[in-house]
């Protein structure tokens, strides 16, 4: 009896041990980005990578905000972004819709054209496009960097509605048009009701990759005023390969907030909706 | 039915892509045509324009400075209907993006380009201005020095030159002098001597030379030091006209010589991980005893961040070879990446700015910043050691050499470059890393 | 009901713009590179039509065949590293996970919001050996494995494997949370019985829940596939492609190819091909997936 508890306890013991490393392993980089953020330019050299900081060298931040225009790129990441996820969500949803549950002929043909969208290696697009662009007169704006971020971000999002729409059951619809719903006023009164997590899973996935985009701004783009954030740590090396390795991380570091910020508050949100969607997809 | 979708898509699509396909290699051939002129064109210091300016320095770094300062100066005291964006993108980069420019016809007026071969490219299909001849016919010609002058040409291979110099580098070793001076070694001039140092270092458990091994360059820079002092400055120019294979004996000896040096553990263990920022750190927090690096060093050693001091670093040009046919005022020269201008888009307004950024590049550097930039210069500038020390090989120097990888296409470069990694671990013998370049000589033809 | 799904004028509304965009913006682009797949040089150097040289060529290019079996190799250890882990770690949250389940869950997934180029330098900084050891060779040194000490992503032997393990660990938390909701879904009753009729784990494992993860498997292999063929972003950051070519993938030849050696026709040949794989490897790991769809 007291072995078995015993036993028992050595355990769960072993498993806290376990998970609690588990944990270290995946969070330390957070934690090192930010200290590293703290460093002085010797400090890299001069010491182990694991070692805490002398001090507190801020100026790294103030560089990567002066320097590396920190300000004005913030701003632009967020326009972009912001209107570009607007829409991805507004098509994943009607797209997924149509080709999961209307019933019309190509559908599992437009889904699968669709589906093809995921593995397109973007390196080969970047010619075609940007003489696409050039030749409609939309390099160097907004509109091109936001349209291309709508396009490429399409497939993995239709993937991902398509997984939650399965799971949306007929009787439900079948009800809303004996009560005379037209395909209109379901889609907003019942369908995106319901689909609240499924939009806020591809808002959240989408804002990671858009957010990190640096080869679509740096090729489109040529004014700095419309430079994205990804491309202000291009501040912080030379043509030799000189870095200012506590810059980048102050850049790096800043960069990184507005996504842990909006992952913390809606995560919950997003882990369970992904589960839900992949699961059913 | 459903096939009969796809095939309509298809079919679709493939014809917007042929169109547009066409359509544009059609402008293309059209502009190769119009633009070989070699006239001079005249400045017009009163030309409206929007000059649109394509660099990898930032506009605080030495060279950003440069033309970002220059290009206001211009457009404050001559022409204030030029108006100017300076556009920044990085260097990893900076070939993709010109080539996307290329492809849709849209070279910005001036840009940062990598001279040698890729620069030769734009050459040959004239997408670049021959500044020689401009500068000529604008008068301003006797404004560059002969010696930045020789190597632009020597560097793309032609009578002319059609790019402007932003820093005239030479190239050696550095070594910190306390370490030498611990341990009680004297910068070597031959290279005997210099394994001697080395072994010496080694033995008071001292890590004889730094090198930045993974930005590979840094490298390949020691096979090509070594064959330069013992086949002369020209060899590698052979190599890549075909005149001399590079598998030849000489090559492989050098390429040898690097390997054996690795594997003796001159280069500290996993060289081939280290940046060359990290490495020249060490050498100035005196980890390290000696890099070979070039002169844009001088930036760091002069920094107040600098832990040696800037007395406390000292160079020495690449020691001769017993036997080889190199002297040691033969000093490997580069300017680093260049600034071109672009052919379509170069007119008055470009000309006169031009003229006046060639006028007063000498004298600003000079008293800016202290360094030259391969531009003459009237002014006098109290110049700090290094930079003395600099200015002095730079008038030392008898025959430039260029490195390694300058005269190679591309293919032969990234070859020559990823190779010489997998050479100093040992996991390449010499000859398998000639060949190997050959290999992709003979395969860039193709 | 049939009235109201099968409005035509609805489908072109909800499919029509996005179907613009994504034909515009993606398709017409692969085409695009298609039809540059038969020229030579790139678009405004040395542009000519060059018919089928360039899948000549694919044939005779040893580094394209290095690239094609480093991405081969790669493709098979992350696959395999990110999925099965990701199922194990699963597994742990579901069972023996007692407290904490949102924080832990929460952490685990963190790594996947990281910026490549930050995941690359920290592990840089973990691989390293010079001038300080990093934390991976200390760690080693400490406990008294010297000889074991080596510079993990400096020789062609290792540095394929550590970019594997970087891989595996950003993308491992994204599967487990995948998994964790498909074990959610499976009602406990149905383990409870197995457990009654004497299941041992490993039992209940391969007869219970393994065909019941089949589905959701299969999804993640080809998230995990069509991620891995595409191997780009984080070699750059990493090893940028060395030592040697030794991490240097398919899309990285690629991007080399079209921008570095101003080949573009021959750099779109390539991309066909990483494409031209997708589409075979997808539809092969679909193969596996009979029963669904139906």
């Amino acid at each position: 009896m007291n072995q078995a508890k015993s036993k028992k306890v050595v355990k769960s013991t072993l498993v806290k041990i376990f998970i609690f490393i588990l944990v270290i392993i995946e969070t330390y980089p957070i934690f090192w980005m930010i200290t590293a953020a703290l460093k002085k330019p010797a400090e890299f050299v001069s010491k182990p990578a694991y070692a805490l900081p002398d001090g507190l060298y801020f100026q790294n931040f103030v560089d990567a905000w002066t320097r590396g225009n920190m300000g004005l790129f913030f701003k632009n990441s967020l326009i972009n972004t912001f209107v570009a996820l607007i829409f991805i969500v507004i098509f994943s949803m009607t797209i997924g819709f149509a080709v999961t549950k209307m019933d019309w002929k190509y559908k599992n043909f437009f889904k699968r054209f669709f589906l093809l969208g995921i593995m397109v290696p973007v390196a080969t697009a970047l010619i075609p496009l940007f003489q696409i662009y050039n030749k409609m007169g939309l390099v160097n704006t907004r509109l091109c960097l936001i349209l291309t971020y709508i396009a490429f971000g399409l497939s993995l999002s239709i993937f991902l509605v398509t997984g939650y729409m399965r799971s949306l059951s007929n009787e439900i619809m079948e009800a809303a048009v004996i009560d005379g719903c037209g395909i209109y006023s379901m889609m907003w009164h019942i369908v995106v009701p319901l689909m609240k997590n499924a939009a806020v899973t591809v808002l959240v996935l989408q804002f990671f990759y858009k957010w990190n985009d640096l080869i679509f701004s740096m090729t489109f783009i040529n004014d700095t005023k419309l430079k994205t954030i990804q491309t202000g740590l291009l501040y912080f090396q030379n043509e030799f390969g000189a870095k200012n390795w506590g810059a980048i991380f102050a850049s790096v570091s800043m960069s990184v907030l507005p996504m842990l910020v909006l992952y913390m508050i809606l995560n919950k949100t997003v882990i369970e909706g992904m589960t839900a969607g992949a699961v059913k997809g | 039915m459903k096939k009969k979708a796809l095939a309509w898509m298809l079919s679709a699509a493939m014809t917007v892509g042929c169109l547009t396909g066409l359509g544009t290699t059609a402008v293309m051939a059209e502009t190769d045509e119009s633009n070989v002129s070699k006239e001079a064109v005249a400045a017009d210091d009163s030309a409206e324009k929007t000059f649109k300016i394509l660099s990898i320095w930032a506009q605080d770094t030495r060279e950003g400075k440069l033309i970002y300062d220059l290009t206001k100066k211009y457009q404050e005291e001559v022409n204030p209907n030029f108006e100017f964006e300076f556009e920044l993108v990085s260097s990893n980069d900076l070939t993709t993006k010109i080539s996307t420019l290329i492809a849709s016809n849209d070279l910005p007026d001036a840009f940062a380009y990598v001279a040698g071969q890729p620069l030769t490219e734009l050459i040959e299909a004239g997408k670049v201005v021959d500044i020689g001849a401009q500068l000529e016919g604008l008068g301003v010609a006797d404004k560059i020095e002969d010696s930045a002058k020789n190597l632009l040409k020597d560097l793309s291979s032609s009578e002319s030159f059609y790019d402007l110099p932003l820093g005239l580098n030479v190239e050696g070793f550095w070594y910190n002098k306390q370490i030498f001076e611990d341990n009680g070694v004297e910068a070597p001039t031959t290279w005997d001597e210099l394994i001697t140092v080395c072994d010496t270092l080694m033995e008071k458990g001292v890590q004889p030379i730094a090198v930045g091994g993974a930005d590979k360059w840094p490298l390949s820079r020691i096979v090509n030091a070594y064959v330069i002092r013992t086949m002369g400055i020209d060899a590698l120019t052979k190599a890549t006209t075909g005149e001399l294979s590079f598998t030849d004996e000489g090559f492989v000896k050098a390429a040898q010589e690097v390997a054996d040096m690795a594997e003796k553990g001159y280069f500290g263990e996993g060289c081939t991980t280290v940046d060359n920022t990290t490495a020249a750190n060490m050498v100035l927090a005196g980890e390290a005893a000696m890099i070979y690096n070039g002169s844009w060093y001088s930036e760091d050693i002069a920094s107040e961040n600098n832990p040696a001091g800037e007395d406390g670093i000292g160079f020495f040009s690449i020691p001769t070879v017993e036997g080889g046919v190199g002297e040691a005022t033969e000093i490997p020269t580069n300017c680093g990446n260049i600034l071109a201008l672009s052919s379509d888009k170069y007119d008055g307004a470009t000309a006169g700015w031009l003229k006046y950024f060639v006028e007063n590049a000498g004298d600003y550097a000079m008293t800016e910043m202290g360094s030259v930039k391969g531009y003459k210069y009237d002014a006098t500038a109290e110049l700090s050691p290094v930079n003395q020390i600099v200015v002095d090989t730079i008038n030392g120097t008898t025959k430039a050499a260029t490195w390694f990888e300058a005269m190679m296409n591309n293919e032969t470069k990234t070859a020559a470059q990823d190779n010489v990694q997998t050479l100093v671990n040992g996991e390449m013998t010499a000859e398998e890393y000639m060949q190997s370049i050959q290999d992709a000589y003979d395969m860039s033809e193709f | 009901m049939k009235k109201v799904l099968g409005n035509k004028k609805a489908i072109a509304l909800f499919v029509g713009p996005g179907l613009i965009l994504y034909v515009g913006l993606v398709f017409v682009p692969i085409i695009w590179s298609f039809v540059y797949s038969f020229y030579s040089g790139s678009p405004g150097l040395k542009w000519e039509f060059s018919g089928l040289t360039n899948y000549k060529k694919l044939f005779i290019d040893q580094r394209f065949m290095d690239a094609l079996v480093v991405n081969l190799k790669y493709i098979g250890m992350v696959m395999l590293g990110q999925v099965v882990l990701g199922l194990c770690m699963a597994l742990i949250f579901k069972f023996w996970l007692k407290r904490f389940k949102n924080v832990i869950r929460t952490l685990i997934f963190f790594p996947v919001v990281l910026p490549t180029v930050a995941v690359g330098q920290l592990f840089a900084k973990i691989y390293e050996i010079q001038p300080n050891y990093g934390l991976l060779n200390s760690l080693l040194s400490n406990i008294g494995l010297q000889e074991w000490v080596q510079p993990w992503i400096g020789q062609a032997s290792t540095a394929l494997k550590a970019l594997s393990v970087m891989d595996v660990w950003v993308a491992m938390g994204f599967y487990a949370v995948i998994f964790y909701g498909a074990l959610l879904d499976i009602p406990d009753d149905v383990m409870e019985a197995a457990r009654i009729d004497g299941c041992t784990s490993f039992q209940m494992f391969r007869h219970i829940l393994l065909p019941l993860l089949r589905p959701v498997t299969i999804t993640c292999l080809v998230f995990s596939f069509s991620g891995s063929v595409k191997m780009f972003e984080s070699a750059m950051a990493l090893t940028g492609g060395g030592p040697g070519n030794a991490t240097t993938s398919l899309s990285m030849y690629m991007y080399n190819t079209s921008f570095g050696f101003n080949k573009v026709g021959y750099g779109s040949t390539i991309a066909i091909v990483i494409f031209l794989i997708c589409i075979l490897g997808t539809t092969i790991i679909n193969k596996f997936d009979v029963k669904e769809e139906a």
